[in-house]
């Protein structure tokens, strides 16, 4: 399985001419005469037509340069992608085969599939994840004006997350309250906001598997088991410290109104972000490679690093279920928000909203996904050459 | 283990695949008789049976159902113990073969640390019979997957999705022997074929003992045990039905370790598979040409590789047409046989919950007497207090041990 030499000098050129922050594509590199002197190292080992692709499209989003863009590259050339998928391609030769009878096709780099770009990305971001150092978020000084006791959020977790983030009320694990708030969303939403959340605490799972195995199931996960929430807490507190609120516009808004509570200056760390689609579904690939790579408490370290270059594309699209699991959803849902209405419960909003309208996505697009990969490559990447 | 003092220089060997070609029961019997081999200076380091597979997922990075977690840093751990060893080490997995270059490249470098002369051992078996036993294995890992689709996939040149790449990465021989070889002389690259049907039962294992550096080492004894626990293949009716089990439990009916246990082991490997008189899987004529064509291809370029091949290239040159059974198609299979082999599991699994509901009643009576037993004890401790504290009063001697026992008492629930 010898490869012809000239095949070797155009991709190792063109290699170097990647590392060094160019951006032209495979086709125009050899139509315009690709480096025909140049010498290619022995053993030189050509990188996946993937793992160039990425690098090329890192050049057009990353703002290092020089021998820092060159770094990155090379850590992204250096590594295979994780999990599965197709072996290295070579790159595609105009006349005859580049040497290989057997292996992975070739292929032009420009037309690589997505999800392998996105499993090269996925590579170099955990990558860059674990060399980053984070900076340690502290939790401010329990305060005497903070509520810690008080008010207690429970429900869609990034929505009281975020609730709770701008009320100023702390979360307790004691679970000693005088008032909860139960935080009622859609349905697909709910389901949506508790993936969201086991992601970023660094599960793997897929949205459609997610939803797929819920909804085989005779129970739900606690935090979208809505009825089952208020009910533990009116056995604590009583039904009327009990409130449902559904949420329409700005959740905090809405719990400050449903409670007399002030919306307050945010200064306690986020414990959860709220992401797009596409960017949970990015953390859930990155979990896969750093679960396998590093312990609990590094792997924790590295998602930490990496949230905020995720969040920065905003939340994006709302989720919803899968087309085939829809009808499953809706009668979920009204059971849950007759269930909720049975109960002595506080009622702020409507909890016919939880019954979901299916607007959103039924997926993350991985279009969408792979441009939010290469953004934070280049954004971990900056931090990782001290820029 | 690290007495044996060598005289050779230190010699690893890399199982790396490919699956379905007997590499389970290698794997079982390096296991089961790894203090003997220790012994005669061959290292097959493993603390647990799946330790090899745990460092090929920490190479790879593969998440495997849950698994990796305990996969975190167990190549490094491997080759630890591989370089500290002065003989020869066996390293094998057959997930190992889809590793990419710059994976091998790791993987070579690590465990040869610059002293070490390394081979790379492949098995391999005809296409014609390892497509179907590919899909089998799907099906058995929750796959629903029909098997014309499958077919489809791995017969697609763009070899896209994660179904068809992962088939090529494991099973085409050429490539993964350039990838594992290159940069090795072609004699430290082994090729074992898997001998055509009906060929006498030690034949596969003579082979595997050659490139191995076992031969003479193990007797009949030591692999009696993993003779019995081998796994013969499932028919393409009982596929079919395992096929249909998947689609009803992978709603979250069965999650995780119960479907291997309940699915994988009790059904698919303990029932089904010992099914007899029933059709196997095989390939339709036009993949059948196909196969067999490809498999001319392999031949050619491996002779052309000069490999070492412990065996005949001719084993892998598919039978020609005519010599097995009709194609049955899995996925319009004989309802009868799969209605059949449906009884066969329900009574399995009747059986298994019968020894279950026996073995809950067991231990419902031991924590029952365990309990009256704790009851008696602490009925006897309290009378005993109470004697000593009443006796307390009236004698002196009983008044000094109640007091001391009451300090140290303190004492404890202090430090506690």
């Amino acid at each position: 399985m010898s490869v012809p030499a000239d095949y070797e000098q155009a991709a190792w050129s063109w290699t170097e001419h990647l590392r060094h922050g160019g951006t032209r594509t495979w086709t125009d590199w050899l139509s315009s005469g690709w480096g025909s002197d140049a010498v290619v190292p022995t053993a030189w080992v050509a990188p996946g037509a993937a793992q160039l692709e990425v690098v090329r499209r890192l050049a057009t989003v990353s703002g290092l340069d020089g021998p820092e863009f060159t770094r990155l590259a090379d850590l992204v050339l250096g590594r295979s992608a994780p999990g599965r998928g197709l072996a290295h391609q070579p790159l595609s030769w105009p006349d005859r085969p580049p040497g290989r009878r057997f292996g992975a096709p070739p292929v032009d780099p420009s037309v690589v599939p997505e999800e392998e770009l996105l499993r090269v990305a996925v590579g170099g971001l955990a990558e860059l994840a674990l060399q980053v150092p984070v900076a340690r978020e502290r939790s401010p000084r329990r305060g005497w004006l903070s509520r810690t006791s008080d008010v207690q959020v429970v429900g869609a977790p990034v929505t009281a997350a975020a609730v709770r983030r701008r009320l100023g009320l702390t979360a307790r694990r004691s679970g000693r309250a005088s008032r909860v708030v139960v935080m009622v969303q859609p349905f697909d939403r709910l389901l949506a906001e508790v993936w969201s959340a086991r992601v970023q605490r660094g599960a793997p799972v897929r949205w459609p598997g997610f939803v797929r195995r819920w909804s085989g199931r005779a129970d739900l996960p606690p935090a979208a088991d809505l009825p089952g929430l208020a009910r533990r807490w009116a056995d604590r507190v009583g039904a009327e410290q009990v409130h449902l609120v559904s949420v329409h516009g700005d959740p905090a808004t809405a719990v400050s109104k449903a409670l007399g509570l002030p919306v307050r200056h945010a200064s306690a760390p986020l414990r959860l972000w709220d992401l797009s689609p596409e960017a949970v579904d990015l953390c859930r690939r990155v979990n896969a490679v750093l679960a396998v790579r590093v312990d609990q408490q590094r792997h924790r370290a590295a998602l930490a690093g990496l949230m905020p270059g995720l969040a920065s594309h905003g939340p994006g699209e709302g989720l919803t279920v899968p087309r085939g699991r829809r009808r499953w959803a809706r009668s979920r849902a009204e059971g849950l928000a007759e269930d909720l209405r049975s109960g002595d419960y506080g009622v702020h909003g409507d909890l016919g909203r939880l019954v979901p309208t299916f607007a959103g996505v039924a997926g993350p697009d991985r279009g969408e996904e792979l441009a939010v990969a290469l953004s934070a490559c280049a954004g971990l990447g900056e931090e990782w050459s001290g820029g | 283990m690290g007495e044996h003092q060598p005289t050779a220089p230190r010699r690893v060997v890399l199982h790396v695949g490919a699956p379905k070609t007997g590499t389970s029961f290698v794997q079982d019997v390096l296991w089961r008789n790894r203090e003997s081999l220790a012994e005669q200076g061959i290292l097959y380091p493993a603390d647990r049976f799946d330790e090899h597979f745990l460092a090929a997922l920490d190479l790879l990075e593969l998440s495997w159902g849950g698994l990796e977690k305990q996969a975190v840093g167990a190549w490094d751990r491997l080759v630890a113990r591989v370089r500290d060893w002065p003989g020869t080490s066996i390293v094998s997995h057959e997930i190992l073969a889809t590793a990419s270059r710059q994976q091998v490249r790791r993987a070579v470098d690590s465990l040869a640390g610059g002293d070490a002369e390394v081979h790379v051992v492949l098995s391999a078996r005809d296409l014609v019979r390892q497509i179907p036993a590919e899909w089998q294995e799907n099906v058995k890992h929750r796959r629903t997957v029909a098997y014309r689709d499958f077919l489809d996939k791995v017969t697609d040149p763009a070899r896209q999705g994660t179904l068809a790449s992962w088939f090529w990465g494991v099973q085409e021989v050429p490539d993964i022997l350039a990838r594992w070889g290159s940069g090795l002389p072609p004699e430290q690259v082994h090729v074992v074929t898997v001998p055509k049907p009906g060929a006498p039962r030690d034949l596969l294992w003579q082979r595997f003992e050659r490139v191995l550096g076992l031969e003479g080492l193990l007797d009949e004894s030591a692999l009696a045990d993993a003779r019995r626990r081998a796994n013969p293949s499932l028919g393409a009716n009982e596929t079919a039905l395992i096929r249909r089990i998947n689609e009803r439990v992978n709603d979250g009916v069965l999650v995780g370790d119960d479907y291997r246990l309940l699915v994988r082991e009790l059904l698919a490997h303990r029932t089904l598979s010992h099914r007899r008189r029933t059709a196997r899987v095989g390939l339709p004529d036009d993949v059948r040409a196909w196969a067999v064509e490809l498999s001319d291809a392999w031949i050619e370029e491996l002779g052309e590789q000069r490999y070492d091949v412990a065996g005949d290239l001719e084993d892998l040159r598919p039978d020609p047409q005519g010599t097995e059974a009709l194609f049955v198609d899995p996925d319009h299979p004989d309802e009868d046989a799969v209605a059949d082999a449906g009884l066969d599991s329900i009574v399995m699994l009747l059986s298994e919950v019968a020894r279950l509901q026996e073995s809950e009643r067991r231990l419902g009576r031991e924590l029952a007497d365990t309990r009256a037993e704790l009851d008696r004890s602490r009925g006897l401790w309290v009378r005993v207090r109470r004697r000593v504290v009443r006796a307390a009063d009236d004698n002196a001697l009983a008044a000094v041990g109640l007091a001391g026992y009451r300090r140290l008492r303190g004492l404890i629930s202090r430090s506690a």
